[in-house]
C-alpha cells in the first residue's frame, strides 16, 4: 500500500475509520442525521472538499456460511471519507478550522480523538485512522474545486448570452459579447 | 440519513473477502492503476464523480488495529443517477471489471444477470448519515462540458477584441458549432 494511491490528478481521497465509543452509536448517528445539508452542512465550511460523507457502521456485514463463522467488530466504526483538493496535511487543518465545534460533536464520541485544540494531536489522530486507497478514480481530478464551480457559472452565462445574442447583427453581437466576456 | 445530496448519490459498501481475495485484489487494482484502459471504461460510464476502492486488513484502532478473520473491501461512489441505474451500468458496461473485483469478496453472485448482482450490493450496503457535495446541483457530464465550454472560451477571448465585426461573427458561429455538445 502507499499513499501514492490516494491520489488521482490533483485529488486525494481519505478514507478514516475511527472506533465508537461502545454505546454511543445512535446518538452519534441521530446527530450526523440531523445536520443540515447543503450550504449550511459543517463541510461547506471546509475548503477544497468535493464530495464527503459520514457513516456509522454498528459492524461487518456476514455474508453466510461459506464465510465461516459470524465475525464482529469490537467496536462499531465511524467512517468517514472525502474527495479533496491537494495535499492531505493542509486538508486536515481545514477540517479542524473549518469543522471546528461539529468535529468535536462528532468525533468526540470516537475513542482517542484529541480534540480540535492542538493542530497536530488532531491531524495525527486522523492519520493514524487512515486507510489507503487501492484505487481511487475521478473524473476530472485535475480540477478543484473552485475551477468547477467557476467554469459552471461560466458555462451558464454562455448559454444565457448565446440564446439572448440569437439573431443580432455582427457588430452588435460583438458589442454584446464583449461586454459580458470581454478581457 | 442521507445518501442523496441534489443529483449526486453516495454508495458504500463494505464485503468481506475470501483468504485468497487479498493476494488477487493486490494483483487486480495495481492493474488498474498502471493500465490506463481501466479506468477509462469509467470514465465512458461519465456520471462517476469520484470513487474509490480500498482493502481494510485491519480496523484501525489506538494501537495496531482491530484484525478480523477476514479482510475486508471499502467501495465508495459519488455519481449523478439513480441506484439502479448505477448498478446497471456496471452490469453492462463493466462486468469483467466488477467481476475481477468483487469475485474476491464471498456472496458475490456475478455481475450478471443483474437482479442478484443488485441485491448483492444492497445486502453490503451502509447508508451515509451525512452527504456532502460542493454542486450538487450538476452532473458528471455538465461538469466536464464546462471545462470544455470555459477552455473554448478563453481561447476565443483572446482574439475576440481584434476581429472585424463579420469576422467576429463567423468565428462565433463556429466556437458554437464546435462546443455545442457541451452547451
Amino acid at each position: 500500500m502507499s499513499h501514492a494511491n490516494n491520489i488521482s490528478g490533483q485529488a486525494y481521497s481519505l478514507t478514516v475509520l475511527t472506533p465508537i465509543l461502545d454505546g454511543d452509536e445512535p446518538e452519534l448517528a441521530l446527530y450526523l442525521n440531523n445536520l443540515q445539508a447543503g450550504d449550511q452542512s459543517p463541510l461547506a465550511g471546509v475548503p477544497g472538499t468535493h464530495f464527503a460523507r459520514w457513516v456509522v457502521m454498528d459492524d461487518v456485514m456476514y455474508e453466510g456460511d461459506d464465510q465461516g463463522e459470524r465475525e464482529h467488530l469490537q467496536h462499531a466504526r465511524l467512517l468517514f471519507t472525502s474527495n479533496f483538493d491537494g495535499e492531505l496535511e493542509p486538508y486536515l487543518d481545514g477540517l479542524r478550522t473549518g469543522l471546528g465545534d461539529s468535529a468535536d460533536e462528532i468525533w468526540g464520541h470516537c475513542i482517542g480523538y484529541p480534540g480540535t485544540t492542538e493542530a497536530d494531536a488532531f491531524a495525527g489522530y486522523f492519520r493514524h485512522h487512515q486507510i489507503d486507497s487501492s484505487l481511487f478514480f475521478s473524473a476530472y481530478g485535475e480540477r478543484t474545486v473552485s475551477d468547477v464551480t467557476r467554469s459552471l457559472a461560466l458555462r451558464t452565462r454562455f448559454i444565457d448570452f448565446v440564446l439572448g445574442a440569437q439573431g443580432l447583427p455582427a457588430e452588435e453581437l460583438k458589442a454584446a459579447f464583449l461586454q459580458k466576456f470581454g478581457a | 440519513m442521507a445518501n442523496v445530496e441534489g443529483k449526486a448519490t453516495a454508495i458504500t459498501v463494505l464485503t468481506p473477502v475470501k483468504r485468497e481475495g487479498p493476494l488477487v485484489l493486490w494483483a487486480v487494482f495495481w492493474a488498474g492503476r498502471h493500465i490506463k484502459e481501466t479506468l477509462q471504461k469509467l470514465e465512458q460510464l461519465s456520471f462517476i464523480h469520484y470513487a474509490r476502492w480500498a482493502v481494510i486488513d485491519r480496523f484501525p484502532d489506538e494501537d495496531g488495529g482491530e484484525k478480523l478473520d477476514h479482510e475486508y473491501l471499502l467501495f465508495e461512489s459519488n455519481f449523478n443517477g439513480t441506484w439502479d441505474q448505477y448498478i446497471d451500468a456496471f452490469s453492462e458496461v463493466v462486468p469483467f471489471r466488477m467481476k475481477a473485483i468483487w469475485g474476491t469478496s464471498y456472496g458475490f453472485p456475478g455481475p450478471n444477470p443483474v437482479e442478484p448482482f443488485k441485491d448483492y450490493i444492497r445486502r453490503n450496503e451502509y447508508v451515509a448519515n451525512h452527504y456532502w457535495s460542493a454542486y450538487p446541483g450538476f452532473t458528471t457530464t455538465e461538469i466536464i462540458s464546462a471545462g470544455h465550454v470555459e477552455a473554448a472560451l478563453n481561447e476565443f477571448q483572446r482574439h475576440a477584441p481584434e476581429l472585424a465585426p463579420e469576422t467576429f461573427k463567423s468565428a462565433y458561429e463556429s466556437l458554437l458549432t464546435t462546443i455545442q455538445h457541451d452547451l
